[in-house]
């Protein structure tokens, strides 16, 4: 397929995620278990012989879920309730759930009850990763929730099965670093809102399948001439940046995300596995304590401030775009952190507030155009 | 000659600039968006000016109805025409407050009177004209009557809610326990200084600081506010039509670049 069509395959099937879901099941012939933001362990589901689903919430009237989770908390798991209580992931046969804040922690126990029907499966995070106590935890963890899946299947998961989903997700993980670095080059022909796209529709498709054809996207667009853009570029900050409509604001002001710092995207496959483990165990265990500049990953120095200075230099982007999704109190408590370290460095930066449930964007509309304008005029 | 319009949510404003950057044409009517007004703006700054429509070689159109309206040359945003405006009459400036009817920013600018960072309320009307108009209905005065009230007021009356809604609830307690008019009116001038406070902390303020927009025109906020901020604020003559004049400001500089 050329690789235009395949963009407006993946394009589609992150517009309709409940319709692709369906289809992934029915193509792959395999059943799906849906996974919480952010980082539970889709290697496990996929070697179990599940088909690892994103559950990031989506745009719908909140009617059940205010029984729980109420308006000041987060905005996609308010939506993921509502969604689970309508009935709309009934197609799934379980979900995995880190308890990465107080919100998710409620959730657990919530899903229990408002939503009986699909069993939670919950993983929690060590916050001390990086020291061989929560190291060790964070593999147990792991291998708990294996047998909490197997339990479920009624099939034992043998380690080559773990070895061969490891190897299926560290080839998507080393193909979407490919990925936005040749997008920044090409913003001409991947705008904005379709980078978004294309990189939410792996949440909703087999990795294997959706590896394949995010290659053939790379390999379509190596062929195609870099032109010059006459536009702005940001580095975009944040849990994820929806709803799309707001995107589609960021192209029409010509304003091109040439890196990102986001939980739903890059936050998902930077971190590179160590060469020197063997154990796919320890290979998991290890991206965990290895990943830096996380909002849910507890870090004594913290480095999101740099990082974000450092993604803003090499791909001399000109700004920083946050998406502050309401109300992420992780998100929220690190924000103050890294804005003085970016505007001591002189990088403008854009903050935008953002629900799910957004439905007026004049508001945010002002604000993007007049950060484009300023960004212009700097420039001039 | 340069037509620049800002259409604001409860307001509409016009400006014609000629060749020699000077103002032949103002206009401010209090309707904004949605409705006709902003044609009576036009027409009435061209009357004024004495020109047609064939005599206006670039319109830019900025505020919150820019982008229904189509027959500018170019939408421009607010933030940057005001910061565009208050070039025209000050060069030194550094922080504009722009209180309008829907929105409140705050807009820092560098030594070149360029936005450098810029702040807006989110998304409710709290410390914003709005918020002025509901309290003037509830005091049962005239919007133009509030800062007169304020001025005679005899003690702080805390109005402690920043929502609009929360807030009209509470001066009817206030007035319900006695409260003055006049002290009530003060008290919601204050709230509003303490919410545009928090937006001048948030983007780092520095003096010279100036009042745009409608809210401009009452000086008992202005005064209220500038105490608040510790300095004294400056209301630049047509404060309301400071984003319409920005805008024929950068309709005459767009006109020559592409010109040039």
């Amino acid at each position: 397929m050329e690789y235009r069509k395949i963009i407006e395959k993946l394009e589609e099937a992150a517009l309709h995620p409940s319709k692709t879901v369906t289809n992934t099941i029915k193509s792959t012939g395999k059943s799906a278990i849906g996974c919480f933001p952010i980082y539970t362990p889709e290697e496990i589901i996929y070697a179990a012989g599940y088909v690892p689903v994103g559950m990031w919430g989506g745009t719908t009237t909140l009617q059940l879920a205010d029984k729980y989770l109420q308006s000041f908390c987060c905005s996609i798991m308010r939506s993921n309730m509502e969604y689970g209580m309508k009935g709309a992931y009934n197609m799934l046969e379980a979900v995995i759930l880190p308890t990465f804040c107080d919100t998710l922690k409620c959730i657990c126990e919530n899903w229990k009850v408002g939503v009986p029907n699909i069993p939670i499966i919950p993983i929690v995070y060590p916050q001390n990763r990086t020291l061989e106590c929560g190291y060790v935890y964070m593999l147990d963890e792991f291998k708990r929730v294996k047998v909490e899946i197997e339990r479920l299947s009624g099939k034992k998961i043998e380690e080559k099965d773990i070895e061969a989903a490891f190897d299926i997700y560290e080839e998507y993980r080393v193909t979407m670093r490919e990925f936005v670095e040749i997008v920044a080059d090409y913003p001409q022909i991947i705008k904005t809102k379709s980078r978004h796209l294309i990189i939410k529709a792996g949440q909703f498709l087999d990795k294997g399948e959706y590896t394949k054809d995010i290659k053939a996207i790379i390999d379509g667009l190596k062929v195609e001439e870099k032109q010059t853009f006459k536009g702005t570029k940001i580095i975009a900050t944040g849990l994820m940046s929806e709803p799309v409509e707001l995107l589609e604001i960021f192209d029409e002001n010509q304003i091109a995300i040439v890196g990102d710092d986001l939980a739903q995207e890059s936050r998902q496959w930077r971190t590179v596995t160590r060469d020197d483990e063997v154990d796919v165990w320890n290979k998991m265990t290890s991206r965990v304590a290895d990943q830096r500049g996380d909002t849910f990953f507890y870090e004594y120095m913290k480095s999101r401030g740099e990082n974000l200075i450092d993604m803003v230099k090499e791909k001399s982007a000109d700004g920083i775009v946050v998406f502050m999704m309401k109300f992420c109190d992780p998100e929220e408590y690190d924000y103050p952190i890294y804005k003085k370290e970016v505007e001591a460095a002189g990088i403008p930066m854009l903050y935008l507030e953002i629900d799910q449930q957004i439905t007026s964007y004049e508001q945010l509309r002002t604000r993007i155009q007049s950060f484009s304008e300023m960004l212009i005029s700097r420039e001039a | 000659m340069y037509l620049g319009i800002d259409i604001g949510s409860s307001s509409s404003k016009a400006v014609i600039l000629n060749e020699d950057n000077e103002i032949v044409g103002i206009s401010v009517k209090n309707l904004g968006t949605g409705t006709k007004a902003y044609k009576e703006v036009i027409t009435d700054v061209m009357q004024q000016a004495n020109i047609e429509d064939k005599d206006i070689k670039y319109t830019v159109v900025t505020g919150y109805g820019r982008i229904t309206f189509e027959d500018a040359d170019k939408q421009i945003t607010e933030i940057t025409c005001h910061a565009t405006g208050v070039g025209y009459y000050l060069d030194d400036v550094r922080t504009i407050v722009d209180i309008g009817g829907q929105d409140s920013k705050v807009i820092k600018l560098n030594e070149k009177g360029q936005v450098e960072n810029f702040v807006m309320n989110e998304k409710c009307a709290a410390g914003t004209g709005r918020f002025l108009e509901v309290m003037a209905r509830v005091l049962g005065c005239g919007l133009d009557e509030l800062s007169n009230l304020a001025t005679k007021a005899t003690k702080q009356v805390a109005i402690s809610s920043v929502c609009t809604v929360f807030a009209e609830s509470e001066v009817i307690s206030r007035l319900s326990a006695g409260e003055s008019i006049e002290n009530v009116a003060r008290g919601s001038h204050i709230a509003i200084a303490k919410r545009i406070m928090g937006m001048c902390n948030r983007v780092g303020y520095t003096p010279k600081v100036v009042m745009t927009g409608g809210v401009a025109l009452n000086a008992d906020m202005v005064q209220v506010l500038s105490t608040e901020l510790g300095c004294e604020i400056e209301v630049l003559p047509n404060c309301q039509a400071i984003g319409a004049l920005g805008a024929a400001i950068l309709a005459r500089r767009t006109y020559n670049k592409l010109e040039a």
